[in-house]
């Protein structure tokens, strides 16, 4: 694989978890749109970690992932009030106070970026992304996420049935914004230079982006649209002026033709029906 | 959905997305007979213009190469990606051009925010990289030994900028507006301007509560509003031109009609059409009305080309990083044809090698504006001018060095 | 310096108010967030100076921007929300940022990336009221947007298109049955939100003199903070909101907190959102959100 390749899929997989982060909210009827937000405090406090106090990046990201998720908790609490689209501007505005923290945040370079991470391989950041793919589509084969499901498909009626909506919710929140701080941690260490403008709204917007194009019903949907997604502008390099435009044309044309997503479970099950026969 | 319908579409989606997508392969035929270099500029997104015709220079310099024999035979072929002005593109294009396309050096990412990326992976692959336009302190002297800039550092560049403002204008009292999410202002506005304000002895009026505002802001009257209150002699505007015409047209409507300084972010031809009657004080190493062989050959020779191109403005002129751009790449030229680099495949490595010892080490190379030389960050020595834009034109009025004085670049 | 900022603050918050309008028209009907709204707010601007450029009176460019917007916006419902209106919300959002993507890029490549602006004779004309100044251009601006948030009143409130947006808006299903067609409802809904979104854009780019194609993301941001702090089922909340946000923005620069005002706008935001879901004029029922 040439270094080329091998720098793409490092994104990928950084955004495969940004994209499962948003996914695991979801997947319990809430939409976050303000996910860069948490990753944005994952890379800085890994950072911070890693370049400041010295420890090595493994323990660093599990502790910006507890800090992280403990914030995404706390955030998740008062969201219990907000549904649907309200929640996901709610978020939006979440994450825009973190940019705007950061940038004034001059322990850490403020506006002016931060320095000094170490450059971490592709196999290390696949690691964690595929683990935590494999964790979530684990995940989805429990009790806990027909828990989930069911607070997705009818609050109320879950409610009235004895689950704890409230925990389910929050702990869905808590997670996914853990996740959200690996990526973010993984990000800092892979480009080696983190500014608080890589984590605005557009990289919210990719992260629900990848699990809409993949496939939303299914955890290996966001890897297909995670991989999509940073593939794509690359491909379509051909257009010259018009990239972003034929991007944004074939970003309409396949949720128009699929709108569960590239992946969903039927197609997953055909698929490795499929394989199992073969 | 049932599901018997839903692996054709989805096949098909990806289907049409590979056969839209993959329509152009980018083949790299390396041969002895042709010699890659590589370019990274910004051909979309906010950076567009620059990165477009970014790339009309390099065509017509590949053009000029080829048309005079090539390089020691060999065809010149520039492989130009475009980055969006993204980070994580920019750097995805070096991989690309060092690792897939076999460049022998690559020219750019232009913004600072690209380069602070980028920069650690061509010192990861072993290529040069040279940016033509990142001014930002300090972001080559961290990814030493292959990565170079053609521009000079902000903070040598206000040295100059900043007395003969005063002078001029008799300004002893300024107010500072910056662009708080553009990195590279950020810096000259929060460090490096009023370091450089108070050893040329003039106070800044709101030093304890700076005044800033966002990229994409299209409202800053609050803030202008506050520095008419100030009653600065001057304005220090730390923003990319861009951003700057919004804070002039501001300062204009409120009638607040002060000489305006900053960094080289504010060089543009659209920027003098923002308030003609603002005086506007910045450096820059070209500008399209610059005397003198080279530059006048360049221009003639760059800008019916550049006013040729669709999507790119009528009267538009060649930019200090047209300039720039064409400059590293000429090095780049002028290394493989000094250096014995044989651009055989097997000798990738070494030739690479050879390009960075010859910019570790050059001196007096000739450029557009006079020699060209690197200092041991990396960054250009060579000659800057102090430009006075007014009614519509840029004019020279001091011209100064980005080295000791009797260096062979000054 | 206090009062200047006030008339500072009013403007920018004319500017919210009309795009916030331009948002909550199809988030409250139809409880979509149409992402393409801060790209037809610019390309409206960039219609505007057009037509300025061509010698046409103000009137005329803000009926073109308005007729250039509603056109965009007509052609993003059929193609990117129509088929996909009984997907969850989410989807549609997404594709009108498809749209929004290729809005942009179009006018890169339209207009460029450089700014374009107007000859200084529109940035003139200050009326001097002895504390303040205030632009002929702000005054219109302010007049405008009055006149425009009054208009759409009238028809969603008078009307009886409005009348069945309003049931629409309530209940579908109910609407449905009552034999509202639905189809062409909803196109109506984004038609006149494209137009404000056009109108927007024509007046600021004018009011500003000054346009790029990168005018409407920061904007759309602040202007969807807007809706939500007005209320986005009540038309009068976004005139209250709008410069409601703009004056907390323009204070916040005023008394020395430039560096923190986005803080400020979406901290404020939340706050609205949690101690008042349905908005500061949004009526006693709290809006049942839709599943995404």
């Amino acid at each position: 694989m040439s270094t080329y390749y091998a720098g793409l899929f490092a994104d990928a997989g950084i955004l495969l978890l940004g994209a499962l982060s948003v996914y695991i909210i979801l997947a319990t009827g809430q939409l976050s749109l303000g996910n860069a937000g948490f990753m944005g405090i994952g890379a800085y406090i890994t950072s911070y970690l890693t370049v400041m106090v010295g420890i090595p990046l493994t323990p660093a990201l599990i502790i910006a992932a507890i800090i992280s998720g403990i914030i995404g908790v706390i955030v998740g609490f008062p969201a219990l009030r907000l549904k649907g689209i309200y929640l996901a501007i709610a978020t939006l505005g979440f994450a825009e106070m973190v940019r705007s923290f950061l940038l004034n945040f001059d322990t850490m370079g403020g506006s002016g970026g931060f320095h000094g991470m170490k450059h971490v391989t592709v196999g290390y950041i696949w690691i964690w992304s595929g683990g935590i793919l494999l964790l979530v589509m684990i995940l989805e084969r429990s009790r806990i996420w027909l828990e989930m499901r069911a607070v997705h498909d009818d609050e109320t009626a879950a409610g009235l049935v004895g689950l704890n909506t409230v925990a389910i919710k929050i702990g869905a929140f808590g997670f996914g914004s853990a996740i959200a701080a690996i990526a973010g941690g993984l990000f800092a260490h892979h480009h080696v230079y983190i500014e608080p403008g890589n984590f605005g709204f557009e990289r919210s917007v990719d992260f629900v982006l990848a699990v809409i194009l993949g496939g939303s019903t299914a955890a290996p949907g966001a890897l297909v649209g995670s991989i999509l997604l940073v593939f794509l502008p690359e491909m379509l390099r051909s257009l010259a002026d018009w990239r972003m435009a034929g991007f944004g044309a074939l970003l309409v044309i396949v949720l128009l033709v699929r709108r569960q997503g590239i992946l969903d479970r039927a197609l997953l099950r055909r698929l490795t029906f499929s394989k199992a026969a073969s | 959905m049932s599901t018997k319908s839903g692996l054709p579409q989805a096949l098909c989606t990806v289907l049409f997305a590979s056969v839209l997508t993959c329509a152009a392969s980018y083949a790299s035929a390396q041969s002895a007979t042709e010699i890659s270099i590589g370019a990274i500029v910004p051909s979309s997104g906010p950076f567009a213009e620059w990165g477009r015709a970014n790339t009309v220079t390099l065509k017509l310099l590949e053009q000029q190469t080829n048309d005079a024999g090539g390089i020691n035979g060999a065809k010149l072929k520039i492989v130009v990606l475009d980055d969006a002005a993204k980070p994580a593109q920019a750097a995805s294009s070096l991989r690309k051009l060092a690792g897939d396309d076999n460049v022998l050096a690559v020219a750019g990412p232009l913004t600072s925010s690209a380069a602070e990326v980028t920069f650690p992976v061509a010192n990861e692959m072993k290529v040069v990289s040279t940016s033509q336009a990142s001014s930002k302190p300090g972001v080559s002297k961290l990814n030493r030994p292959w990565a170079f800039r053609n521009t000079i550092d902000e903070g040598v560049l206000a040295q100059t900028t900043v007395p003969f403002f005063k002078k001029t204008f008799n300004v002893n009292s300024v107010g500072i507006i910056y662009d708080a999410k553009d990195a590279t202002a950020a810096t000259v506005g929060t460090r490096i301007m009023p370091a450089v304000l108070k050893d040329s002895g003039i106070s800044i009026l709101n030093e304890s509560s700076p005044l800033s505002f966002n990229t994409g802001d299209l409202d800053v009257s609050a803030q202008v509003t506050k520095l008419k209150s100030l009653n600065p002699d001057g304005v220090v505007i730390s923003a990319d031109y861009s951003q700057a015409i919004t804070v002039i047209r501001e300062m204009k409507r409120q009638g607040l009609i002060k000489p305006v300084v900053g960094s080289t972010q504010l060089i543009s031809s659209a920027i003098l059409k923002a308030a003609p009657e603002i005086p506007v004080i910045a450096p820059s190493t070209f500008y399209a009305t610059m005397k003198g062989d080279a530059a006048e050959k360049f221009v003639n020779a760059v800008q019916p080309l550049l006013r040729k191109e669709s999507g790119l403005p009528a009267e538009i002129e060649p930019s200090m990083y047209d300039a720039n751009i064409y400059e590293i790449v000429s090095m780049y030229i002028d290394a493989i044809k000094k250096t014995g680099v044989t651009g055989k495949p097997a000798d990738l490595e070494a030739d690479r090698t050879k390009i960075r010892d010859y910019m570790a080490k050059l001196e007096g190379f000739p450029g557009l504006g006079g020699p060209i030389g690197f200092n041991d960050d990396g960054d250009v020595i060579k000659a800057f001018y102090v430009l006075q834009g007014q009614n519509g034109t840029w004019d020279p009025k001091v011209r100064g060095c980005s080295s000791v004085p009797n260096h062979p670049a000054c | 310096m206090l009062l200047q900022q006030l008339v500072n603050g009013l403007t920018l918050g004319a500017v919210y108010t009309l795009l916030a309008l331009s948002f909550s028209l199809v988030m409250g009907i139809l409880g979509i967030l149409n992402l393409a709204i801060a790209e037809l707010f610019m390309i409206g601007g960039y219609i505007g100076f057009a037509a300025i450029g061509a010698n046409l009176p103000l009137p005329v460019a803000l009926v073109a921007g308005m007729i250039g917007g509603a056109l965009i916006s007509a052609v993003i419902e059929k193609l990117g929300y129509e088929p996909l209106r009984d997907a969850p919300v989410v989807t549609p959002m997404l594709s009108t940022l498809g749209f929004s993507i290729i809005l942009q890029n179009v006018a890169i490549n339209l207009w460029g990336s450089d700014p374009l602006q107007l000859p200084d004779q529109y940035l003139g004309g200050q009326l001097q009221f002895g504390w303040f100044t205030i632009g002929k251009m702000q005054l219109t601006v302010l007049v405008a947007t009055v006149l425009l948030v009054a208009i759409v009143a009238f028809i969603v409130q008078k009307t009886s298109t409005g009348r069945a947006l309003r049931a629409v808006a309530e209940n579908r299903e109910v609407a449905r049955l009552l034999g509202v067609s639905a189809n062409r409802l909803v196109l109506f809904a984004f038609m006149l939100s494209g137009s404000l979104a056009g109108a927007a854009g024509v007046l600021i780019s004018l009011h500003y003199a000054a346009i790029t194609p990168y005018v409407g993301v920061e904007v759309g941001l602040k202007a969807i903070a807007v809706m939500v702090v007005g209320g986005s089922t009540r038309i009068w909340g976004a005139l209250v909101a709008g410069p409601l946000i703009g004056l907390a923005e323009v204070m916040t620069v005023a008394y020395g907190g430039s560096q923190i005002r986005d803080f400020v706008v979406y901290g404020l935001m939340i706050l609205i959102l949690l101690l008042r879901p349905q908005g500061l004029l949004g009526g006693a029922q709290i809006d049942r959100g839709q599943r995404v």
